[in-house]
This record gives structure tokens, sequence and C-alpha cells, in this order.
């Protein structure tokens, strides 16, 4: 039988420290291995599987109008999403009652809700994949009535998305964005620096239900959402001009048209129409041609419009005065010309007319013997003054500068420095035609268009963000004030100008009948581009409106332009509640005997 | 066994005795203990009421987190709605929903305002009756496929006709959890638009189209 020895206590509790000392240096060497020499590794791993991070989208900035009117926001829309993988009947709570819901049913309300046939929904949730998308970007309304369906497989991912809450009315001025929120035309892409945001960045640490983990380290970089643009626009004028333009454009069955409205003491463009355009919310609903805007792009031979700025050349040079007498034949040969002959419009006797008469009449005879009472330099130079061949600088992204041919091409080109005089062998975008008015209504000086007030910060502060130009005196007050005087007789006695009377206001402007140049040909056709330009009140104009439609095909003269005048700028004066002239026109003479 | 027992004098036992002296513990020595004793134990109960107040802390800021997350979900929902809600006071508002509903109403603009000078009293501009074609308010020409909602004026001519006696219509559920007018009827425009479920805004007795909320 064997005993247990209860040997030196002394020795065995020696032993145990010992032991336990190995131990504990044991642990405290992985401790330390774990804590200190791979602690950095370890954390990032852990912090890996914890940590959530996602772009916090930034809102883009809204486009208004110079009244406050929001003419573009950015709102959220939403794509749903499936995971086919965990998709199965569900039960879903009603009224406090559980109702048990099959994949088949579940489709049929998705489909009914986003417009979708049940089949179409069916193929996309079923799979083995843990990600189908069902519907891209619907609309909020949408979102959360599929969201109450309640149904467990389903899940949803924001996005910002760009709305025009009044369509198409300044459409053509404000642009649009690409799905995937790039700015492809007007505003928004002339303007993206402003408008844009910063996008900002959240990471988090979540539990296994998703739920953020207290006090876990939350690095945040806030979205900087993107300023507000302010335009010179009147949204409620535009639309008028629109739906005016729109009517006449179709009643006209002209290829297209413009409409401009000019604050003459401002140059802030308060329309900028054009007929067809496009609906901003659903660009490609339009050719391309149609999204953008002609009235700011698209130049052409004006015509008899440009006649104003002759006549405004020979007063301001001292060539003339608005009662000066010419006679006006049918037709005239330019000199030295190999026999390039020049006629009127219609068949006439040799007419006598004042200078006021040759713009009344609109006389391409009568305003080619004023415009070369002038040297063809200095009306070279007031053509530019007038802003002719140069970009108006309105902010608008590729507005054309027009065309006005180089001093060479006039100096060996006798026939374009002649028919200059009336229109042609020069071309201009309809806003510099307007902005030529605009510097005679200005008495004289040329301001530049305005189409962007600036750019305004979340602190209402206000930064301009188109370069300006410096205002240039064309012509002097006096010889702008001959000009506007001539151009009221024309809406006086005009045959046609007289259809632009708008009854209690003095009204004066110019009639333009222009022709366009056949490409196949390489000639004159015989379509036309109608205008008219003009301006009220005429005791001291406030506002300048020019209409343009393009290939008229049932009105061939400026017969077809004038109403629209006419109507926009009765709503113009309506609208700024300007009190009707109480003055007469001065007493000017139009013909001779 | 008991030889040996026998054999020790008892004297001896005695002497054994009183050869262990009794040693006084000095008063400083007590002292010293019951302090260090107070400090470990106001150390213990310190950290125990550290552990327990930060265990506390943990429950509450848990308890905080999740409704902070509720109450995110909630905000997303409110803005969610805010937004239908703005969507629907847009399009109510749009140049597009207006000209439509004043064309129903065959409203005539009058192109020639008269204006009252008050400081002389004088009538400026010649009175016309706003009677012509000309003036007719048109229907929408203008595109605009971001209508939501759109002025539903059967009621307002109908109470017209019955000498202003409309009624407000009862407010039902809609889409969703957002109350929309009753009897909602997708509205016939001249322009297409798309993309959008358009519903019609019953207007009220006094004439302004009302919002499907008040």
């Amino acid at each position: 039988m064997t005993y247990l020895t209860p040997g030196d206590p002394k020795r065995r509790a020696k032993r145990v420290r010992w032991l336990l000392v190995i131990v504990l240096a044991i642990f405290a060497f992985r401790l330390i291995d774990l804590q200190i020499v791979e602690a950095p590794k370890i954390d990032a791993i852990s912090y890996s599987n914890r940590a959530v991070s996602r772009v916090l989208p930034a809102f883009r900035g809204e486009i208004i109008d110079n009244a406050g009117k929001v003419l573009a926001r950015t709102i959220y829309k939403y794509d749903v999403n499936a995971a086919p993988d965990i998709v199965g009947p569900f039960v879903h709570k009603s009224n406090g009652q559980d109702i048990n819901v099959t994949v088949d049913q579940a489709a049929g309300q998705i489909a009914s809700l986003l417009g979708m046939q049940q089949s179409e929904v069916m193929a996309k949730i079923i799979g083995t994949t843990k990600y189908s998308q069902i519907a891209k970007a619907v609309d909020a309304s949408t979102y959360l009535a599929i969201k109450n369906l309640g149904i467990p497989w389903l899940f949803f991912d924001p996005r910002p998305s760009r709305v025009y809450p009044n369509g198409a009315t300044a459409g053509n001025i404000l642009g649009f964005l690409d799905p995937d929120g790039n700015p492809l035309e007007g505003i928004e892409l002339a303007q993206n620096s402003c408008l844009a945001g910063k996008d900002g960045e959240e990471t988090y640490e979540k539990g296994v239900d998703g739920i953020r983990i207290p006090d876990s380290a939350v690095t945040t970089k806030a979205a900087v959402p993107g300023k507000e643009i302010k335009l010179t626009i009147n949204s409620d004028l535009q639309y008028f001009a629109q739906q005016i333009l729109t009517a006449n454009v179709a009643k006209l069955k002209a290829d297209w048209g413009t409409a401009i409205v000019i604050d003459a003491k401002t140059g802030n463009i308060l329309v900028a129409a054009d007929a067809p355009t496009y609906d901003p919310n659903n660009p490609s609903a339009s050719p391309a041609d149609n999204r953008g805007s002609r009235a700011f792009r698209t130049s052409f031979e004006p015509g008899s419009t440009m006649k104003m700025v002759t006549a405004a050349t020979a007063i301001d040079t001292g060539k003339v005065t608005p009662e000066t007498h010419f006679y006006a034949p049918y037709g005239l040969t330019i000199p030295n010309s190999n026999g390039y002959r020049v006629t009127d419009s219609e068949v006439h006797p040799t007419s006598k007319l004042t200078v006021a008469g040759v713009l009344r009449d609109s006389s391409n005879t009568g305003a080619m013997q004023i415009g070369n009472l002038v040297p063809w330099q200095t009306r070279y130079a007031y053509l530019q003054k007038f802003g002719i061949g140069s970009k108006p600088g309105s902010g608008f992204p590729g507005e054309s500068a027009g065309l006005l041919n180089t001093t060479t091409t006039w100096s060996n080109d006798i026939v374009k420095r002649y028919v200059s005089t009336f229109g042609q062998g020069i071309s201009v975008t309809p806003l510099q035609s307007a902005m030529a008015y605009q510097a005679i209504a200005n008495n004289g000086i040329r301001l530049q268009p305005n189409l962007v007030q600036g750019c305004v910060d979340a602190s209402g502060i206000m930064t301009p963000v188109v370069p300006t130009k410096a205002p240039v005196r064309v012509v002097s007050a006096a010889t702008a004030r001959s000009t506007m005087d001539i151009l009221e007789k024309v809406v006086e006695q005009g045959p046609i100008g007289r259809y632009a009377q708008i009854p209690g206001y003095r009204v004066g402007g110019k009639t333009g009948t222009a022709q366009i140049i056949d490409p196949a040909t390489g000639r004159y056709g015989n379509l036309h581009a109608i205008s008219f330009i003009g301006m009220a009140p005429m005791d001291n104009p406030q506002f300048v409106v020019a209409v343009t439609a393009f290939k008229s095909r049932t009105v061939s003269n400026s017969l077809g332009a004038t109403p629209i005048f006419k109507a926009i700028m009765q709503q113009v004066l309506r609208t700024y509640r300007v009190p009707p002239s109480t003055t007469k026109s001065a007493n000017i003479a139009t013909e001779w005997k | 066994m008991s030889t040996i027992r026998l054999s020790q004098s008892p004297r001896a036992v005695r002497q054994e005795t009183a050869s262990v002296s009794l040693r006084a513990i000095g008063f400083n020595g007590l002292t010293r203990s019951r302090s260090s004793r107070v400090i470990v134990a106001t150390i213990t109960l310190g950290a125990l009421t550290i552990a327990l107040l930060n265990l506390l802390l943990q429950i509450a800021s848990s308890s905080a987190v999740y409704e902070l997350s509720s109450l995110q979900i909630q905000q997303r929902s409110l803005a969610t709605t805010t937004q239908i809600l703005g969507q629907q006071v847009d399009s109510l508002a749009s140049d597009q929903n207006l000209a439509n509903a004043a064309q129903k109403l065959g409203m005539i603009s009058n192109a020639n305002p008269v204006f009252l000078r008050l400081a002389d009293q004088t009538v400026l501009g010649k009175p016309t009756a706003a009677l012509g074609t000309d003036g007719r308010v048109s229907s929408n020409l203008v595109a605009n496929s971001a209508l939501v909602a759109t002025s539903n004026l059967t009621d307002l001519t109908a109470a017209t006709a019955s000498n202003g006696s409309a009624t407000t219509p009862a407010m039902t559920a809609g889409t969703g959890s957002i109350p929309q007018a009753a009897g909602l009827v997708p509205v016939k425009s001249n322009v297409v638009t798309s993309g959008s479920t358009v519903v019609s805004v019953v207007s009220s007795n006094g004439g302004i189209p009302a919002s499907p909320t008040h």
C-alpha cells in the first residue's frame, strides 16, 4: 500500500509559484503581441468589418427667376431594387391583421405601381443573385406607395434628381443634366461651378443588426450644397411669350421662332423664348436641334431691321436728319458691281421719301442711298459699336457672334458694303438685333445683355458670375431720340408697322423680311426670316421686344411677326404697370413734294 | 507512554509557558492599518460606482442610439412627405396648370389696362371691355412632364352655377400615406406629360385651388 507523502510544502509552493509565473509570462507575452505588436493590423481588420462608409450626396443649387420663383430644384428619386436570393412569401400587417402575401401577389402590386407588367417584375425578382434593379429613379409618391407594401426583400436607394417645376417654361435657358447628374446644356452647364455642391462622406461602425454602435468613431465630412443662380428672366412673361410664340409659329408653319424682351435701361433679358423648344424634365422627347436656344446661338441675315442702324449711323455722323429727302425708286444698280441690281420688295413708282419715310416703307433703295452717304469704314465701325460681329456676353453658353465680314472683304466687295445697309451680307442672332435696338432705347448707350444676376450663397450674398462689359456709347442721345422718332413713324404710318400699334401707348419699331440663302443653290430662296423689333413707351422706352419667325410659310412678310410683338409688348406693359402715354409723337415728315 | 508523561515535571511546563512573553502593540501601527483599509474601500467603492455609472450610461446611450435611429427614419419619412407635397404645390402653381385652369374658367385678359393717376385724378388709357377673342387665355401649349397635380375646377364651376354653394370635398387617403383629394381623376392635357401620375386637386369654396392637405 502506497501512501501520499506530504513532502516539503515549501518546495511545492515554490514550484506552483514558478508555474504561475511561467503561465503569466506566456499570457503577458501574448497580450503584448496582440495589444502592441499586432494591434494596428488587428484594429484595421476589425474596423473594416464594422465600419460603414457612405457618400453624402450634395444637393445642387436652385435656379430662380428675377422674382425668386424656382425654375430648377433638386429632389430625391428612388431606385427600386430587390434581393432575389431572399424573395419569398411574407406576412404583411394591415389594420392589425396578418395577411399572407405570395410572390405573385407582391409582383402584381409592384407592377401596378410602377406601370409595368407583372411578368416583367417577376423576371427581375426571381433568381439567386443578391441584387436586381426593378426600376430606376421613381418619384417619391411611387416610392412611398411601394414601401408601404412592406415587402421585406425590396430595398430602395435614394438619388438626387433635378426637376423643373415649370417644365418647358425657360427650358431653353435652363438646360438639363444627364442621368448621372452632369450638366449638358444652358445655365446648368454655364454656371455649374456655382450650382454644384461638394459630396460629403460618413463613416460609422455598426452592429450585427445594422444599428450604429454607441461611442463608435464617426468620421463625417458634411456635404456642401450648391449655391443658387438668380436669373434676370421673368418666368411669367417667359411663359406668356412661349405660349404666343408657339401658337404663331404653328400658324405660320415656320421652322422656328424667337421672342426676346429686354429691359432697355438695365440690359436685363426678361424673356428669351424659343419655339419649338424642349421640356428639361424630359429632354430626350425633343429633337437635339431644339435642345438649345436659337435666340442666343442662331445667326441669320436680319434684313430690314438693320435699316435702323443705317439711319442712326447717318444721323449721328451728321449726313442726314430724319427729314432729309431721298428719291426711292423700285430698283437701283450698285455701281461698279457688274450690274448687281437691288429692288424693293414690291414694284412701285419712285417715291419721294424722307429718312423717316424710307424706314416707314422699308425701302431698300432708299436705305442704300442713306448708307452710301457715310464712308464704309465709318459705317463698319458703327456696326461694330452696335454689337454686330461680337458676342453679346450674356452668360448663355455657346452664344454666337454672328458674322460681320472683315474690312478687307468689304474693301474688295462693293456689293457687300451696299447690301449691308438693308441687312444683307451680315448675320446676327436675335439677341444681337434686340441689343442694337436697346442702344437706341437707352439714349444711345448699348449695355451688356444680362441673363444671370449672380450666384447667391446660403447667407443671401450675391456674387456676379458673368464677366462684365463696359457700356458702349453707340450714338449720341440726340441721334437716339431722332431714331426713336423715326421708329415711331414706322408704327404710326407703316403699312405693316401699324399692326404693332397698342392702344394708349406710343410704340416704335421696325419690320424685317429677310431673304434666306438656300444652301443647295447658294442663292436666295423663296422663304423668309420675318421679324419685328420695337420698343415702348416711346416718350422714354423701357422695353425692347424682338420677334423672329424663320422660314414662315403662310405669311411671307413681317405681318406674321407683328401680332406676336404686339401681344408680348402689351403683356410686358401690363406686367410692369407702365401707364399709358400722355404725350404725342414728334412731328416728322415722311414724304416730301 | 504514561511513563514519559510522568517523567516530566509540572514545573517544567510552567517554565515553558512563562517563557512566552507578551508584547504591547503600538498604537501607530493600528492607525496605519485602519486608514489603509479606508483608502482601499474608498477606491473600491469609487471604482464600483464609476463602473456602475458607466454601465448606466452605456445602457442609456444604447437606448438613445436606437431612439435616434428611429427618429432619423421618421425624419426621412417626413422629408419624403414634404417633398411630395412640395411637388404638388409646385404643380398647382405652375404656369401650365394656371393657364389651363384660367382657360377652363373662360377667363379673358384685358390687353388695355386703364390707370388712375391719383395726383391729378386723371384716367390714363381708354377703358375697353375685354370681350374680344384676342385676349382670351389660350390653353397651355408649353410642355411640362413634372406636373403631378392639377386643379379640378368641376366643383368650382358647379358651385358658381349654384350661386356659390360649393362644399369642400372630403379628403381621403390616396397613394401611400400622403393624403389626396377625393376623386383623383387624371386630367387630360393638351400637352403630353409623362413619367408621373397626375392627380387633380379640387378647388375649395373660396375659388382658389386647394392643396390636397390643409
